[in-house]
């Protein structure tokens, strides 16, 4: 089973970016305080939308639960304050392409009447914990929101797991992870050791990038004071994409999850370090996940830095509070620089998934470069963390050749940006990936659908034959009977007895 | 507040590269390599790359008006000037003018834009324009001006400034010099002549135009041709792949050669620094739109451009036969890709 290597190992490609995080990780984190109204996200994790549990008008305790999963993958939603629900309905969210999606809009008030919606736990185990996790809506806040119970539910038993906690926070300008290790050490290491529990993992590592400054000792030393056991704090070269989940397995372990299965077909979990504090919080303090780090930072941002936010709260409050002016910026970001969506506006709320809102002039983002045709330098295949060749792939795309596309291997690509980002050409060749995995999934969506449906006509055609078959078989073995003159005369008198029979009945009921 | 924002797709800072960047850096890693052109041959380098440029902008033009293609992004790009430098650098400096005008015509209109423009050329522009050349014009090809370190024939040619070489190039030799008077072979058609008639090895490089470890001249341009690829290796503009693996399979194809037969089959440091492998190496069998895109396939294409050039310049009927080479080779890249599709992260070992 995985094993972290004595010398760390490498990934392919990557890219060394200059980084800004001195911008915000300095400052102090600052809470945001309560806000009079909230837009709650029903979307997480690719369009999994959960079943609101209120209604228009009712009034909630903080912590309640607003939202209940109808799918597997999709998770509880809490409220984050006590208030009255004002509406039910779509909104832009914190999405790619800020989708519309199912939001509830809670008008907040100073009660926070807390009903313990999650009680203590009784006893700390693996069965106990993984519940805990699903209940208090936990997913990954990485940026994925994979919901996190998942990933331990589908562990296979008696192995011995390799638990990675991700603190390696590749993007550019992002620090809200880096700030929580630096002020949540203790809470971050018991909530490791809470997962290990949860894994069966008997090792757990905390990767962080060799660019944080004190981290390591500070950690090492908690674990230390806290007598821990088993977790290790490892740096891992800044490289972009280290913090990408394929990445830093191979870095930490030299092994490639395979392409089409999750780390746990190496017995491999991977947790984000917000995500690893929010589980302590739930089992500690019995506390669902309604509130997480926010960095606010880029150009014309007064105070940039780590913002304490209830789920729900609008950019608009978030960028206020951080002394934010939007004229003049030509980019407001959700997450980093490579990675992140565009929003249209700032009329939209934080999600369990939003990590950072970054503000960019247009001298800093540039977005009007002219895009010439592909000169095929490779600067993209040698930048690829996956070891594609982006410039193939963008050729097929662009011919709707999108079959060789993916003989090519584009649902391997992790969307990182890293090509779009060194091509002299300026493509946006990350776009085009997008759609052709989007086409080629919903062609295969259609072809599945159109098999199904040959599928069940043949069926069908093939009842239809059988029954005429049957029958055939049923006249013919009648003929068959009264072919021969003595069993011909038995059907006969057969026959004839049965008539009279009936009518005999029939006299007799008259 | 909702202020209409920019939602272009990711990535949302400045690109690291562009083209004309890449074109610059290529340039940039030329401009010792034409010092030292002019220091050994004269002037007339830079006569040809000022009228190939030229022509070929006024062909670059022309196509893009005549695609209907806008003319700002194409002709500021500076792909132009580098085709029309590296082929400059092939042509003999007293070259007429119009066979500049020729070549840039095949390598601009014919070569890329035919084809469909920047980035859709299957072939090297300039090795297209230079082999057209060849064919075309084989006589002025062999016209090349001895070193200058060589000349000591009063105030001939070679001492000419600015004035007598556009004289050449425009209105040919002066009826009362010969051809023979103020020109010379270059090293390799020294070498292959020299080898038709029957003379060795050994006594052909103690010639005039030959130096210490190749041409005279030409090894002194090869050097300074490696010192630009390793700037633009540096720039990482190019990889390694391509260049070493020009220039290792040059030497390991050469020497059985040489080992064979010492008299008949030139030294793979001959090869090396005479002629146009250095040129190839880093500069024109790097060119990304004709080339290969995986770096195996690189290798491959680097290792055929070399073992093609030693066979033709030892068994073919032109001394030098890095532009046929890298134009079969250009053929080929198509299928090397095909062949070469590196495996993904997560598929090592699958098929």
């Amino acid at each position: 089973m995985a094993r972290i290597k004595d010398r760390l190992d490498s990934f392919h490609g990557g890219l060394v970016l200059k980084h800004h995080k001195e911008l915000s990780v300095r400052s102090e984190v600052i809470a945001i305080d309560r806000p009079e109204q909230l837009v709650i996200s029903l979307r997480v994790n690719r369009g999994h939308v959960s079943q609101p549990v209120v209604k228009v008008g009712d009034r909630v305790n903080k912590y309640q639960v607003i939202a209940q999963p109808i799918h597997p993958f999709g998770v509880v939603v809490h409220a984050p304050f006590s208030g009255t629900i004002h509406a039910i309905e779509e909104r832009p969210t914190a999405a790619p392409d800020a989708e519309v999606a199912p939001c509830i809009i809670l008008d907040t008030d100073a009660e926070d009447e807390t009903i313990e919606y999650l009680p203590p736990l009784q006893s700390i185990n693996r069965t106990s914990l993984i519940q805990r996790i699903q209940k208090a809506g936990i997913l990954g806040m990485g940026g994925a929101g994979f919901p996190t119970h998942v990933k331990y539910d589908h562990q296979t038993h008696n192995q011995d797991h390799l638990l990675i906690i991700n603190g390696a926070e590749c993007e550019p300008y992002i620090t809200c992870d880096e700030r929580l290790m630096l002020d949540e050490a203790e809470a971050l290491l018991k909530g490791t050791d809470l997962l290990m529990q949860a894994a069966d993992a008997r090792r757990a590592v905390i990767a962080i990038e060799d660019n944080l400054g004190s981290v390591k000792s500070l950690l090492d030393k908690t674990i230390n004071t806290l007598e821990l056991t088993g977790i290790e704090v490892i740096k891992v070269p800044t490289i972009y994409p280290t913090g990408g989940e394929k990445q830093l397995i191979k870095v930490l372990t030299g092994l490639e999850v395979p392409s089409g299965q999750t780390p746990l077909s190496l017995g491999i979990i991977m947790q984000n370090v917000a995500t690893t504090k929010a589980v302590y919080d739930a089992v500690e303090h019995n506390r669902p996940l309604t509130e997480r780090l926010v960095t606010v930072t880029g150009d014309q941002v007064g105070r940039p830095g780590n913002y304490l936010t209830p789920v729900g709260t609008s950019f608009e409050r978030l960028l206020a509070t951080a002394e934010c002016t939007l004229s003049g910026i030509e980019k407001l970001v959700v997450g980093g620089p490579m990675m992140g969506y565009p929003m249209p506006n700032s009329a939209i709320g934080v999600d369990k998934t939003t990590n950072c809102l970054l503000l960019l002039n247009k001298d800093s983002s540039q977005p009007d470069l002219t895009t010439l045709p592909c000169i095929r330098c490779g600067d993209c295949v040698k930048a690829c963390p996956q070891d594609l060749l982006p410039q193939q792939l963008f050729w097929y795309i662009q011919g709707d050749d999108l079959e060789k596309a993916r003989n090519h291997h584009v649902f391997d690509c992790i969307e990182c940006g890293a090509c779009s980002w060194v091509c002299p050409s300026h493509i946006d060749l990350v776009s085009y990936y997008r759609y052709a995995k989007s086409e080629l999934t919903y062609q295969d969506y259609k072809k599945a659908k159109a098999q199904l449906a040959k599928q069940r006509h043949e069926n069908r055609e093939q009842r239809l034959q059988d029954i005429k078959a049957e029958r055939q078989a049923q006249r013919r073995a009648k003929a068959e009977k009264l072919k021969d003159k003595s069993t011909a005369k038995k059907e006969i008198s057969a026959v004839l007895d049965r008539i009279k029979n009936k009518q005999a009945d029939q006299d007799h009921k008259q | 507040m909702t202020t209409a924002l920019n939602t272009s797709g990711s990535p949302h800072i400045p690109a690291r590269f562009s083209v004309t960047k890449v074109m610059g850096w290529v340039l940039l890693a030329l401009v010792p390599a034409i010092t030292a052109h002019v220091f050994y041959f004269g002037v007339g380098i830079v006569i040809q790359i000022l009228l190939a440029t030229a022509a070929g902008y006024l062909f670059e033009g022309w196509c893009l008006r005549w695609r209907q293609q806008p003319l700002k992004p194409f002709l500021t790009d500076l792909t132009v000037p580098v085709t029309a430098v590296l082929f400059a650098l092939c042509l003999s400096p007293i070259a007429p003018w119009y066979v500049a005008v020729v070549g840039m015509f095949f390598a601009i209109v014919v070569a890329k834009h035919l084809y469909g423009g920047l980035g859709n050329n299957i072939f090297n522009p300039a090795m297209v324009g230079f082999a057209t050349i060849l064919v075309a014009f084989p006589q002025s090809m062999s016209l090349w001006l001895p070193p200058a370190g060589l000349i000591q024939l009063g105030d001939n040619l070679q001492s000419i400034g600015w004035q007598q070489t556009l004289y050449v190039v425009f209105a040919g030799l002066p009826a009362d010099i010969s051809v023979d008077a103020v020109t010379a072979a270059t090293p390799l058609t020294a070498l292959k002549t020299g080898l038709q008639q029957g003379f060795a090895q050994s006594e052909i490089v103690t010639g005039a135009v030959f130096g210490d470890f190749g041409g005279l001249g030409w090894e002194w341009i090869a050097n300074w041709l490696f010192l630009g690829g390793l700037l633009l290796l540096f720039k990482r503009v190019i990889t390694w792949h391509v260049p070493a693996a020009v220039l290792m399979t040059t030497i390991a194809a050469a020497t059985p050669f040489y080992l064979f037969n010492a008299d008949i089959y030139m030294s793979p440091q001959q090869h090396v620094f005479s002629g146009g492998i250095m040129l190839a190496a880093f500069f024109i069998a790097t060119d990304p739109t004709s080339g290969c895109s995986s770096n195996r396939g690189k290798i491959i294409f680097g290792a055929g451009v070399a073992i093609l050039t030693v066979l033709i310049r030892n068994f073919g009927a032109y001394p030098d036969g890095v532009a046929f080479a890298v134009l079969l080779m250009n053929l080929s890249a198509p299928l090397i890709d095909r062949l070469t599709i590196p495996q993904p992260y997560g598929k090592k070992g699958q098929p």
